[in-house]
């Protein structure tokens, strides 16, 4: 008789897959059957992979994939609003940021204490598949899984002004600070007017015609 | 497309410069898709938004709440409008999703790429010619030579981002941004 390995692992063993031009995602799990989830579900991720065209395939824990999705898409939020801003600092193990040649930079730090991180460069157009596949599996129905992402909310007034450049913002300011400065300079070189003594009596006389001013006290 | 359920529903009102966004948004799907118009109008019928906007003139009424454009209503938004109007911005985005891929992407050659974004940086400022106040600076700014590559570089951007299920709620987020 042929052997196979059939155990019930492997027929309850769920794979979710998601696809773009430049990623694909998939996601190995069982469903937690102890809180009653169906064959189709997922709720204990066992594993996942992240190909790349042309690049080296990330594999990891249900944790390095919750780490990256706390980072990428927050980044994405903050990069619709046209401000590139860094998460993931170290000891993160992902992080993301702009790069300043253009792109993004995706830094995988390895929990193996010998291993260098591993840093990605992406275009744009990876960015948004990679964005789009986080969502896909986010919102896939079949993830019955608490995942600990941070809601999009607005940015603050101040988080939209940091996307402009520092000395953008410190012209306005500077220049109104050195015009003022100008001014004050200037006007302390103008020569106080003097009161000639001779011309004061001159000036109080009274005009031809009125009367005489009271004499002072 | 299908909808993100579990996204709730709004309930703040765009600022001025979501209002603006909103609209440039919906002009950049028109630039990128000829039939820009026509689509926005079907994907508002097949989404379920007749009951907020019946016809294709109570659609445009919405979007003349942009200050920017010529002719500018003075109401605002309601936050069920909004919603819909982002949602419709979505699903237009992730049907044209391969072509933004295609303007964002450095692994395409630097010509095509250049004739790309000429093409939709033209149609774009035929569009914004014909319906915005020419005499505004956000206008002004987007049809610039320099400061308009920028805008329209973050436009696709924000589009290609904010397609498909999971861009509504970032979308959405980003147009709540405070005034800077």
């Amino acid at each position: 008789m042929p052997s196979h390995d059939f155990t019930p692992e492997t027929a309850m063993k769920q794979v979710l897959q998601f696809d773009q031009l430049s990623c694909r995602l998939k996601v190995e799990g069982l469903p937690d059957v102890s809180v009653g989830q169906s064959g189709q579900n997922l709720g204990i991720i066992t594993g996942w992979s992240l190909a790349w065209a042309g690049r080296p395939e990330l594999e990891g824990r249900k944790e390095h994939l919750l780490a990256l999705m706390q980072v990428v898409l927050p980044y994405a939020r903050y990069l619709i609003s046209g401000v590139p801003r860094r998460f993931g600092a170290d000891p993160e193990p992902v992080e993301i940021g702009p790069r300043v040649e253009g792109g993004h930079a995706l830094l995988l730090r390895s929990s193996q204490p010998d291993t260098p991180p591993l840093q990605l460069n992406l275009d744009d157009a990876e960015l948004t598949d990679l964005v789009r596949v986080l969502d896909q599996l986010r919102l896939d129905s079949r993830l019955q899984l608490p995942l600990d992402l941070p809601e999009p909310v607005p940015l603050k007034g101040r988080e939209l002004l940091e996307r402009r450049p520092l000395a953008q913002r410190l012209a306005a300011p500077l220049a109104g600070l050195l015009a003022v400065a100008a001014a004050s300079g200037l006007g302390l070189l103008l020569p106080e007017p003097k009161l000639e003594p001779e011309q004061q009596p001159a000036a109080a006389q009274p005009a031809r015609g009125t009367s005489p001013a009271p004499p002072r006290p | 497309m299908p909808l993100d359920l579990t996204a709730p529903e709004s309930t703040a009102r765009l600022p001025r410069r979501g209002l603006e966004r909103l609209d440039l948004l919906l002009l950049s799907a028109e630039a990128l898709d000829l039939n820009g118009g026509e689509a926005m109008v079907w994907m508002s019928e097949q989404m379920g938004f007749t009951n907020l906007f019946p016809n294709r003139v109570e659609l445009w009424k919405r979007r003349c709440t942009n200050p920017l454009r010529r002719t500018t209503r003075r109401e605002g938004l309601e936050p069920a409008e909004t919603d819909a109007l982002i949602r419709i911005i979505c699903a237009l985005a992730d049907r044209l999703y391969p072509l933004l891929r295609g303007l964002l992407s450095s692994a395409e050659p630097a010509d095509v790429l250049s004739e790309r974004w000429n093409l939709f940086r033209s149609r774009l400022a035929d569009l914004v010619r014909q319906r915005m106040n020419l005499r505004r600076g956000g206008v002004q700014l987007l049809l610039d030579p320099e400061s308009g590559e920028r805008q329209s570089r973050l436009l696709i951007q924000a589009l290609a981002l904010g397609a498909g299920v999971g861009g509504f709620e970032r979308l959405r987020a980003s147009l709540l941004d405070a005034q800077p």
